[in-house]
């Protein structure tokens, strides 16, 4: 991120109750100020019901917003006359369940629905359908014409993420993408997203309640608890206070497990260990100085 | 669109802990019942003016805030008002011509009318708001054992009443569910372009049409779902089996609904005169 530059999205003091004004308010954020520049590979984590949904809503205007909480490129998005059409085909959010943002009943036609209703040519509509299906990993011809509530939840969820690769946003959210996946899809889908991140210059936000699939896809961590921002750093200094973590309820990634448990025997044993070769390069190092 | 939850509370239960929400499940829907029938049978103003500090006096014994059950019917006053407008104008009773304020064609609004109609509205809200209360001041546990002991008679004419009575309560429980994924999926295709929160009403209702296929759906999932769950959990009606909790009805209790008894036989047999 370029200093200086204005963020792509600022939270400044948001703050969300549900259900506000009745006997069942439940206050999900209490106050969060975050900034996102763009480019950023930002994860949210927090353990359930520590609001990272919450702030997905309030990314694209989908709560009662007051005034001055939420910015996008300094635009404050309840500024009277805001153009919210515009604000949504910026950012893309691919939410956890699939099932609820498919509109259509025929693949095709849910992939399509996005660009035809921002005003996209059909030709150019067809381009961006057969591109997003094959990048999710359903080849077009194939799947075009299938009927939605007839495929698997895997597949659903590529059908979602398509349909959002579609908009080619320039800001991407996913929340709680590999939720419900088998392995095998989890990994597809982590690949499909490594390729993507490489492939465009995009600005990612994804909500995770694990540091597991967070520390491939992001290199900045904001960690949640309780709707307050408790971490916010580069992946490796908040991959460092490990027991913090653990406390939160946040899973780590099996590196940084490992890494802990190689500490008890080695003090000096580092535990912001990103990939297996780190850690590999680590282990060698440690037993030869044994 | 997106809170509908906080301004719908149909079905929804609001725990305070007050003596409505302890009296006992089986006397308060007597209670209820006995408020409902009233609604029936009391045709004057002064009849309904009379019950009105009897519900004030329920509704500050039950803490329940005021403004969130304003809030909650909202919708439904609405389509309450709307509705007495057109019973106004399409008064299909004898009116004396000296009565008539206003008419064109076959709309014509008269004294008569007015009349006729506030009644209506009268009795309509004395209706919801008995069974507005009752709902959330019954937990559901309470209202299925308070339904199950009453109609318990009918099960000797083979009704299937547990049966019936649950098919009641899920009906009740899944309103807010399904307010909720309606809620869900107005978030999910607001964000892929979908605007639910621009527009007119009538553009606003076409859209809902996108949401019933997917409704309907994850509806029949659920049902399945639950069928699953009752089967492994091996539910077989109501043969055979016992409560945990039993039902006290104190003497507090008996003595409210007599109070609420007494009060609406006065509020039906005040002697009204002429306009009220």
């Amino acid at each position: 991120m370029e200093a200086g530059t204005s963020p792509v999205i600022e939270l400044k003091n948001f703050r969300y109750t549900y259900l506000e004004g009745t006997p069942r308010a439940v206050e999900a954020i209490r106050d969060v100020s975050l900034e996102i520049h763009r480019g950023e590979r930002v994860a949210i984590v927090g353990a359930t019901q520590s609001g990272k949904s919450t702030l997905v809503d309030a990314l694209v205007y989908l709560l009662r917003l007051g005034s001055g909480q939420v910015f996008y490129e300094g635009e404050d998005v309840t500024a009277p006359g805001y153009d919210r059409g515009k604000l949504r085909r910026e950012i893309g959010v691919v939410f956890q369940s699939p099932d609820a943002q498919i509109v259509e009943n025929i693949v095709g036609a849910d992939v399509a629905f996005g660009p035809t209703a921002a005003g996209i040519p059909a030709e150019e509509t067809r381009k961006r359908v057969e591109e997003s299906l094959n990048a999710v990993g359903l080849s077009y011809p194939e799947y075009r014409l299938r009927y939605v509530h007839a495929l698997s939840g895997g597949q659903r969820r590529r059908v979602a993420i398509a349909g959002v690769l579609a908009m080619r946003t320039p800001v991407l959210v996913l929340d709680e993408p590999t939720a419900g996946l088998d392995p095998r899809g989890r990994r597809e889908l982590l690949d499909l997203l490594l390729n993507l991140r490489k492939e465009r210059e995009l600005t990612l936000v994804v909500c995770s309640a694990g540091l597991e699939e967070a520390s491939l896809l992001c290199d900045r961590f904001v960690v949640l608890d309780a709707g307050k921002v408790v971490m916010d750093g580069p992946a490796r200094e908040i991959l460092r206070r490990s027991n913090r973590l653990a406390e939160l309820d946040i899973s780590l990634p099996e590196t940084v497990n490992v890494a802990s448990e190689l500490k008890k025997i080695f003090p000096d044993f580092p535990t912001s260990l990103l990939t297996e070769e780190e850690l590999e390069a680590e282990i060698l190092k440690h037993l030869g100085a044994g | 669109m997106f809170e509908l939850q906080r301004n719908v509370i149909f079905g929804q239960f609001v725990d305070t802990g007050s003596p409505v929400h302890r009296m006992d499940p089986r006397l308060k829907l007597a209670a209820a019942f006995v408020l409902i029938v009233a609604s029936f049978l009391i045709d004057t103003f002064a009849g309904y003016a009379l019950v009105l500090p009897l519900l004030v006096l329920i509704h500050v014994l039950s803490r329940v805030p005021f403004g969130y059950l304003l809030r909650g019917s909202r919708f439904f006053l609405g389509f309450l008002v709307f509705i007495l407008v057109f019973q106004v104008l399409f008064y299909p009773g004898e009116v004396q011509p000296s009565n008539v304020l206003w008419s064109w064609g076959v709309l014509s609004v008269s004294t008569t009318g007015i009349r006729f109609a506030a009644i209506v509205g009268l009795r309509v809200l004395l209706l919801y708001y008995v069974t507005t209360m009752l709902m959330l001041t019954t937990s559901l546990v309470d209202l299925t054992n308070a339904l199950e002991l009453v109609f318990r008679p009918l099960q000797r004419l083979r009704v299937p009443v547990n049966e019936m009575v649950l098919v009641f309560v899920i009906a009740i429980k899944f309103v807010p569910i399904f307010i909720e994924e309606i809620e869900r999926l107005a978030k999910a295709q607001t964000a892929r372009g979908v605007p639910f929160d621009e527009g007119g009403a009538i553009k606003r209702a076409r859209r809902i049409g996108r949401l019933l296929v997917p409704i309907f759906i994850s509806g029949f999932n659920r049902a399945d779902v639950l069928t699953t769950a009752m089967n492994v959990r091996s539910y077989r009606g109501g043969r055979g089996r016992t409560k945990l909790r039993r039902m006290h009805a104190s003497a507090g209790d008996w003595t409210a609904l007599v109070l609420i008894i007494s009060w609406v036989l006065v509020a039906w047999q005040f002697p009204a005169s002429g306009w009220l």
